[in-house]
């Protein structure tokens, strides 16, 4: 005791200083939203330049990859443009204003996916367009994610492989739509909820984005039916779906821009408003 | 300490306090856009206190000040972090300008007292580590350290230039 004492009168003054330096700091950065925002994100700016490197030197091992991924991609754009062309003789610019969506593509310089919840981070931000609740696609087919937070450079996307993704998913050519969860740890297998029982669905369906969403345009492709059964005493089915892309290799997605998502979010606001 | 002293100080301390938040707060401008000024003459508050003041009293003294101050500049903080910093510091600074044959128990940091190049150096020395610590904090992070070192060295020019002018014309005893 007596030598607890003799510490406080030797060095009380270094001990106040420290005590008061940390109220001090607890008060800078709970109470000044800009030190909390560069408290968090100083950090982040560092691990992302960071991230970005390791990224550019990685991207060189799988070059030959990607080119085959694109290759199909194209392909794939080039079937639908061709059949597009068949079914109508005048197609509507890509920018023109009537086109409601617009992708900006961008890279991905981060991204867990062995989480329970799973983050990516693109090295795109507010600068490129991207907007906070913008969805991200990473090919035709395939969702990827739903941005959260954006900054100058970067932007950072819940992925689909995370505990409070939700996402509103129909089953092509059947009536009805689902929310889309994930439960299993499994990268690959989702689940797919509030498909009512009187549905008749079967294993082997495409299931399909439904579009009710601002974030998402109708029938992007997301994954296959593996298997369902039905709820005990519940009035759905339990639908397992296969993704048809593989989220823990993925190098570039596309945000999804919506440009009527404004509009259609004020309406309904208005609507919830009254 | 005598009474006067104490007198001196706890008037010194009130007046510094309402000159920066009803003056020297409304004189922020910047400099062709590149460094923005700000004019702190309060560290003086803590530097002008006799030399032996003890070191609890002086950081106690700082925390009430920067928190009184921060409330006015809506900084939760910023200011009395690097206040109490300051206060913990003047010991050092003191204890590194010291003259051969030591301070007296009566000692004030004063131009009659301590000589003019001692005080210069003394206020120089505080001053200069004091906006540089406020701006850091401000800033909170070492990205940004051109805008600091910018901001700092034309900040310090001008809360200086004022010091020295307000002691030439505040002449105390204490």
């Amino acid at each position: 005791m007596y030598n607890v004492l003799q510490l406080f009168v030797r060095y009380g003054a270094h001990i106040l200083f420290v005590v008061l330096e940390i109220i001090c700091f607890y008060l800078i950065i709970n109470y000044n939203q800009d030190q909390k925002q560069i408290f968090l994100n100083s950090s982040n700016l560092y691990a992302a330049k960071l991230s970005q490197q390791q990224a550019r030197i990685t991207q060189f091992t799988r070059l030959s990859n990607q080119n085959d991924s694109l290759l199909h991609e194209n392909a794939n754009l080039i079937e639908n443009l061709i059949s597009i062309e068949y079914a109508s003789s005048k197609i509507p610019s890509a920018d023109s204003a009537l086109s409601q969506y617009r992708l900006i593509p961008a890279q991905i310089c981060n991204s867990t996916s062995y989480l329970r919840n799973n983050h990516i981070t693109l090295c795109k931000g507010s600068r490129e367009g991207i907007r906070q609740d913008m969805g991200v696609i990473s090919s035709h087919q395939g969702v990827v994610g739903i941005v959260r937070n954006v900054s100058e450079n970067f932007s950072h996307v819940i992925s689909l492989l995370h505990s409070q993704a939700k996402l509103s998913c129909s089953i092509k050519n059947r009536a009805g739509h689902g929310t889309l969860v994930w439960k299993t740890m499994d990268p690959l297998r989702m689940t797919l909820e509030s498909i009512p029982k009187h549905q008749k669905i079967s294993i082997g369906d495409t299931v399909v984005t439904s579009g009710y969403s601002t974030m998402f345009p109708k029938g992007i492709l997301v994954g296959k039916i593996e298997s369902f059964k039905p709820i005990s005493g519940g009035n759905s089915f339990d639908i397992t779906v296969k993704l048809f892309n593989d989220l823990t290799d993925i190098r570039y997605a596309y945000v999804v821009q919506n440009r009527f998502g404004d509009e259609q979010k004020n309406l309904e606001k208005d609507v919830k408003d009254e | 300490m005598n009474r006067s002293s104490i007198q001196t100080n706890v008037i010194r301390v009130l007046l510094l306090f309402v000159a920066q938040v009803l003056i020297f707060k409304q004189i922020t401008f910047s400099l062709g856009g590149f460094a923005s000024i700000h004019c702190l003459i309060y560290p003086m508050a803590i530097l002008l206190l006799p030399v032996k003041t003890n070191r609890s009293v002086l950081l106690v003294l700082a925390f009430l000040f920067g928190i009184s101050l921060d409330m006015f500049y809506d900084s939760p903080g910023i200011h009395t972090a690097t206040l109490v910093l300051t206060a913990y510091l003047r010991q050092v600074i003191i204890a590194f300008l010291e003259p051969f044959d030591g301070y007296n128990m009566d000692d004030v940091p004063t131009i009659k007292k301590m000589g003019l190049a001692w005080f210069v150096s003394y206020i120089i020395i505080a001053l200069l580590l004091h906006i540089f610590v406020y701006f850091s904090i401000e800033a909170f992070s070492f990205v940004y350290f051109f805008e600091i070192f910018l901001n700092t060295i034309f900040s310090f020019i001008f809360s200086f230039v004022t010091v020295l002018i307000l002691t030439f014309i505040f002449r105390t005893k204490y």
